[in-house]
């Protein structure tokens, strides 16, 4: 290697966080800790039915006793990290000058003007056609708009407390249903204390005309966030989401358990997009954002199909395997994944699909780049159940790898209990390649304009699934997280 | 009264630490001082370890436990046989010219051997025999690869160790001859096997070891061994393993490899029967420019639980390994492989492959496969592939359309699937055998 890419590559190691600053607004905060108290003070500040107090209680009850079994946590991903103190977190923290806004214009003046920093078109959304946005600052949604445009289709698009008091009988009939409170540590966690999050429901044979999108950010100093989404498509429906996140830098960990459920119904498609650009921890390797996020999909009736796909650059760890179940006959679930690390970032993500129908198919392909001293894992299972006849898979997963201090893991785990299913995985990894940088130096290229065409290339295909505003953000995000300091 | 007696009932491992320490000193002695330490240090581990449980990840898809609980003997004491010549020579390999070394219930039978002559300084024998006579080869290899301290099994058999079989190959010598070691079980009771395999390559030093065991007696058995095999600077050390012990033997075989620079090692499994069996296979390619090449095939049928994990450690820079496991299940049977390949920091420039195909013929048939890639250097390249399915529509279309039936056209598909792993074997005897074996299988007339 010489010496020019080693320290471009160096540089890209070292590369600051972009986007780190605190924006000052007061904000109401609670005391760290978990207690039954903690689950009913928030229930009560979001002005919660009965029912959804009970729901959150009977979770409580049984994360307590998880809380106290050290055997409980999750072990076995290929991280190193601190276990969070769950005693020391903050479970709510809400803007105080209002708790809700009817319209724009009662937003703070701060507030917008942290969301224009970050590059948000909130203001430019009204123009800009066919974007929604329900931008959430830690944990109650600020503003919504297009709302009108939504109802008129039919299409619920609202924050989940709001949906759980206008819309209790959907959210009690779905919440729960895809990841229940006992599913997994952190989906417990975020059983009792989900703050807000979004609340979709496509009705039957609606298209949603427009691509959905939330913006999350941390904002407040020790505060997790516990977002939780529910997303349901209904006959024939159809819905695109999109998911953003940038947050401030921190000195101190912080927890984020979000939980995101999404149900498919016959011929329904849901499409989920994430770009996750949090806090990525300092130079040192201290700070940065736990992200152990629990996404599953179920494809519940026939022809349905949800697919993932995700950019993952930020957080100094993440734990995430959005997963899709093919209980429908010929379901389709895909997963998209470009995970890029750098400095000491620790990434263990992939997806699981289950196939339970007949002939259901499921695509993975996941992308992974590290560099640094940073480890991206790739973990994914394919399993096939007894009786789901001729299911397909395909799963790719390749890696690269842009120093001799980072680690680049695949462990795919692969269970077929049908003699009918077709499954195939192929993994690669391998650093950019000489013979590669060669052919660009002779096309006049320098070292970084070739990393990062070479790179580009190397993740276009997924790249390529993002909704088109996406699309450029993200082409533009992994060019700024590979240029760093490079002059 | 029942409960009592349910909450009286000891554990296998308690079993084992009871049978330990009664024998310790006595039977489970032996003139080699080392071996005794090691005993020592050993049980201790293995005292502290326990059997894996369910939950292990390692032992996640093979209920390793549900065999063990069996009440084995274990012959501590070697014991009169009635095993002759007769029963042995089915089990060679026809126009096989070798080292032949009998091993009955673990214990070599040196009547029934016939090791004949052997180039200068190389030794072929019992392992006890060998602890005996050549003290300073044994001591500076034995435990030195296999990990007793953190494997339970490995802990288990170095504290029990007795007798096996022991190979020395010295420098710039080549073995012309495989070495076939022959294990026969021949029991009345459930029996519990510990043998132990040390085979030594040194440097430039060439060696062939086929290693095959059957039963003859229809008895439960648990053969837990260990090999440890050590090639030398540019040796080469070719190791065959041929499991076919019949539907109620149940085998835990760990086998670590070590390698020094530029030797060249190949593995192959072959499994066809037993209740379980388990493999746990480790190259440590230590030095630059290694070969390793792992291999293995299993025919799973009847209630057949197979379960190969192999690593591939390179802890050297410039290495190349490859592994290709094919896997065939029928019936109710289950096979499931695990292949890690650890590329460690500073590791450069290495080419590893690996693939594992699978190939399901029965409706109750299970595969559970987890290829899985660490690495920590950047100038490398590391692939897998992973294929599970059935046989390909299209392919016995063709082959209908050229005239042959279903059933040959399934065969001859089946018997191709087979023969990429026979391919690699090098000794032309066992791959005719070998051949013929699978083609039995899945023939047209079967």
């Amino acid at each position: 290697m010489s010496t020019t890419q080693t320290e471009y590559l160096q540089d890209v190691a070292d590369a600051d966080y972009e986007h780190g600053w605190t924006t000052d607004i007061e904000a109401d905060t609670a005391d760290p800790g978990l207690t039954e108290d903690t689950v009913r003070m928030i229930s009560a500040k979001k002005e919660e039915p009965e029912w959804l107090l009970e729901w959150r209680l009977k979770a409580f009850r049984y994360f307590k006793k998880i809380m106290e079994d050290s055997s409980q946590y999750p072990e076995w991903a290929h991280l190193k990290y601190v276990q969070p103190n769950l005693q020391e977190i903050s479970y709510y923290s809400a803007p105080k000058r209002k708790a809700r806004y009817d319209s724009l214009d009662e937003v703070d003046d701060e507030l917008l003007e942290t969301f224009e920093r970050l590059g948000i078109p909130l203001q430019e959304q009204k123009q800009l056609a066919g974007v929604a946005v329900d931008a959430v600052m830690d944990s109650v949604s600020v503003a919504t708009t297009f709302k009108e445009e939504l109802k008129e289709a039919g299409v619920i698009f609202c924050s989940i407390s709001e949906a759980a008091r206008d819309y209790p009988e959907l959210v009690r009939k779905y919440m729960g249903s895809v990841i229940p409170y006992t599913d997994n540590y952190f989906a417990s966690l975020n059983s009792c204390v989900f703050s807000d999050g979004s609340f979709v429901y496509v009705p039957k044979g609606v298209r949603c005309p427009m691509e959905l999108s939330t913006y999350f950010r941390i904002n407040e100093q020790n505060t997790g966030q516990f977002e939780r989404t529910l997303i349901i498509a209904e006959d024939d429906a159809y819905v695109s989401y999109l998911e953003g996140c940038t947050a401030p830098q921190r000195d101190e960990s912080q927890l984020h358990a979000a939980v995101v459920e999404l149900v498919a119904h016959d011929n329904a498609e849901i499409k989920y997009s994430t770009i996750q650009n949090w806090y990525p921890g300092s130079k040192e390797g201290e700070g940065g954002i736990y992200n152990f996020v629990t996404k599953r999909g179920l494809c519940k009736g026939d022809d349905s199909k949800i697919s993932w796909t995700q950019l993952e650059t930020g957080s100094s760890i993440t734990w995430k395997y959005p997963s899709v179940i093919l209980k429908g006959d010929r379901s389709v679930g895909e997963f998209y994944s470009v995970a890029f690390t750098k400095g000491h970032q620790q990434a263990d993500t992939g997806t699981k699909m289950t196939h339970i129908g007949d002939d259901t198919k499921s695509t993975i392909i996941s992308k992974g780049i590290s560099g640094g001293r940073s480890n991206n894992s790739y973990r994914g299972l394919v399993r096939v159940n007894k009786n789901a006849k001729n299911a397909r898979n395909f799963s790719q997963c390749d890696s690269m790898l842009l120093g001799d201090r980072c680690g680049a893991h695949t462990f795919p785990y692969i269970e077929i209990d049908n003699p009918t299913a077709q499954v195939e995985h192929e993994a690669t990894t391998s650093k950019v390649g000489d013979d590669q940088l060669f052919y660009c130096h002779q096309r006049g290229l320098n070292e970084e304009e070739a990393i990062k065409m070479i790179v580009n290339g190397f993740c276009k295909e997924i790249l390529a699934k993002l909704p088109m505003e996406f699309a450029v953000e993200a082409r533009e995000l992994l060019a700024i997280e590979l240029e760093g300091s490079v002059g | 009264m029942p409960q009592t007696l349910e909450k009286i009932e000891t554990t296998p491992e308690e079993r084992f630490l009871t049978a330990f320490h009664a024998a310790d000193g006595t039977t489970l002695n032996g003139s080699n001082s080392r071996l005794h330490t090691l005993r020592k240090e050993a049980i201790e581990r293995f005292e502290a370890l326990g059997f894996p449980q369910r939950k292990a990840e390692a032992y996640k898809y093979t209920n390793i436990q549900q065999v063990l609980k069996r009440n084995y003997t274990l012959q501590l004491a070697p014991r009169e046989t009635s095993v002759t010549a007769d029963d042995i020579a089915p089990f060679l390999v026809p126009d096989l010219d070798a080292h032949v070394l009998v091993l009955v219930n673990g214990r070599f039978n040196e009547a029934l051997s016939s090791i004949g002559e052997l180039p200068d300084g190389a030794i072929v024998t019992g392992f006890a025999d060998a602890a005996r006579t050549h003290p300073d080869l044994v001591d500076a290899h034995f435990g030195q690869y296999a990990d007793h301290e953190n494997d339970a099994f490995i802990a288990l058999n170095t504290a029990f160790t007795q007798d096996g079989a022991f190979v020395y190959v010295p420098k710039s010598t080549v073995l012309d001859k495989p070495v076939h070691i022959v294990s026969v079980v021949s029991a009345e009771d459930d029996l519990m096997l510990q043998p132990r395999y040390l085979f030594i390559a040194e440097e430039n030093a060439q060696a062939t070891i086929i290693q095959t065991g059957r039963a003859i007696t229809d008895t439960h058995t648990f053969t837990n061994a260990v090999v440890e095999s050590y090639a030398g600077r540019n040796a080469h050390l070719d190791h065959y393993e041929i499991q076919d012990e019949g539907p109620k033997s149940a085998i835990h075989l760990s086998t670590q490899g070590y390698q020094h620079e530029q030797s060249v090692v190949r593995t192959n499994a072959f499994t066809f029967s037993g209740e379980i069996v388990r493999n746990n296979l480790c190259m440590l390619p230590d030095g630059a420019h290694c070969e390793s090449h792992l291999y293995g095939l299993v025919l799973g049928r009847g209630d057949m639980h197979v379960d190969n994990h192999t690593v591939v450690d390179h802890a050297a820079p410039d290495c190349y390994s490859s592994e290709l496991y094919k896997h065939l299940v029928d019936d109710d049977a289950t096979a499931v492989f695990n292949g890690r390949v650890l590329v460690r920091q500073d590791s450069q420039r290495i080419n590893a492959y690996q693939s594992n195909d699978s190939l399901l013929l029965s409706e109750d048939a299970d595969i559970y496969s987890k290829p899985e890639l660490e690495i920590y250097a950047d100038d490398v390249e590391c692939s897998h592939g992973a294929t599970t399915g059935t046989l390909d529509k299209e392919a016995i279309f063709y082959l209908q359309s050229r005239g042959l039936s279903y059933a040959e056209a399934r065969a001859l598909l089946l018997v191709a699937f087979a023969r990429d792993v026979l391919d690699h074997v090098k000794v032309e005897p066992l791959e005719a055998l070998l051949d013929t074996y699978v083609t039995a299988r899945f023939g047209p007339q079967a």
